[in-house]
């Protein structure tokens, strides 16, 4: 178990980096289709937003905004979002994640379509690897204690 | 200035062969992470100099910043593995 760390510098500097780093993120979860970046980039950065969440003020804090059953109904979430966009395009009478038959019921023209297509299936890509990510921080960093040992298991 | 940058950039190519030999041949387990960390700084500015060269700095840029983000976290995270295993 990770301890809330002492040292003010990485503390004070966690604290002030961690809402850029998210606004980074969906910066780049949002312009995937112009710019380097993308579902997954925008995720991993979204993790580390976390990662340094809980490095720098220990593990308990982190767990109260992103637990583990959190995560992983999070990371369901986005497969969801992401299967049933391509299933839609299907239902809807084109191929697997054929974006621009998303026309007929979003109401804007083929080209638009595609876009909002693309921006859906990066959304859930970006939740579901955002929270893969931080299931395997928590498991890698509390990796030998299980709950029940209340740590007395070193 | 193509040129400028393109000297400034080989430069820095030398400075991170001297900062891989420190990650490499470093008496403590300090020295190689102060050397890491310095190769992640000195690739970012490598990396910014390649877009002034190529005239794509905007893309450059995005980049750049996600390598300096990592490169912060990479290190707070290994000083935190080196505490809690007591090497240090």
């Amino acid at each position: 178990m990770i301890r809330e760390s002492d040292d003010v510098i990485v503390k004070t500097l966690a604290r002030l980096l961690v809402p850029f780093i998210v606004a980074y993120a969906l910066y780049v979860v949002m312009h995937g289709h112009y710019s380097p970046g993308g579902g997954f980039q925008g995720g991993v950065i979204l993790a580390a937003a976390f990662v340094l969440l809980g490095v720098s003020h220990g593990l308990e804090k982190t767990r109260r905004r992103m637990s583990e059953k959190v995560a992983g109904i999070i990371s369901s979430i986005g497969v969801f979002i992401y299967g049933g966009i391509g299933l839609l395009c299907l239902i809807l009478g084109g191929n697997y994640l054929h974006y621009g038959k998303l026309s007929k019921i979003l109401g804007v023209d083929t080209a638009h379509a595609r876009s909002l297509g693309i921006l859906g299936v990066e959304i859930g890509v970006a939740l579901a690897v955002m929270a893969v990510m931080c299931t395997i921080f928590f498991v890698l960093f509390t990796v030998g204690e299980s709950p029940e040992d209340d740590g007395s298991v070193e | 200035m193509t040129q400028f940058f393109l000297i400034i950039g080989v430069g820095m190519c030398v400075l991170v062969l001297l900062c891989l030999y420190r990650a490499t041949y470093g008496p403590t387990i300090l020295n190689r992470a102060a050397g890491i960390s310095a190769i992640g700084t000195k690739t970012l500015i490598i990396l910014l100099l390649m877009g002034v060269i190529y005239d794509r700095i905007d893309m450059f840029i995005d980049i750049s910043m996600v390598y300096a983000l990592l490169n912060f976290l990479g290190t707070v995270v290994l000083a935190k593995y080196l505490e809690r295993s007591g090497e240090v």
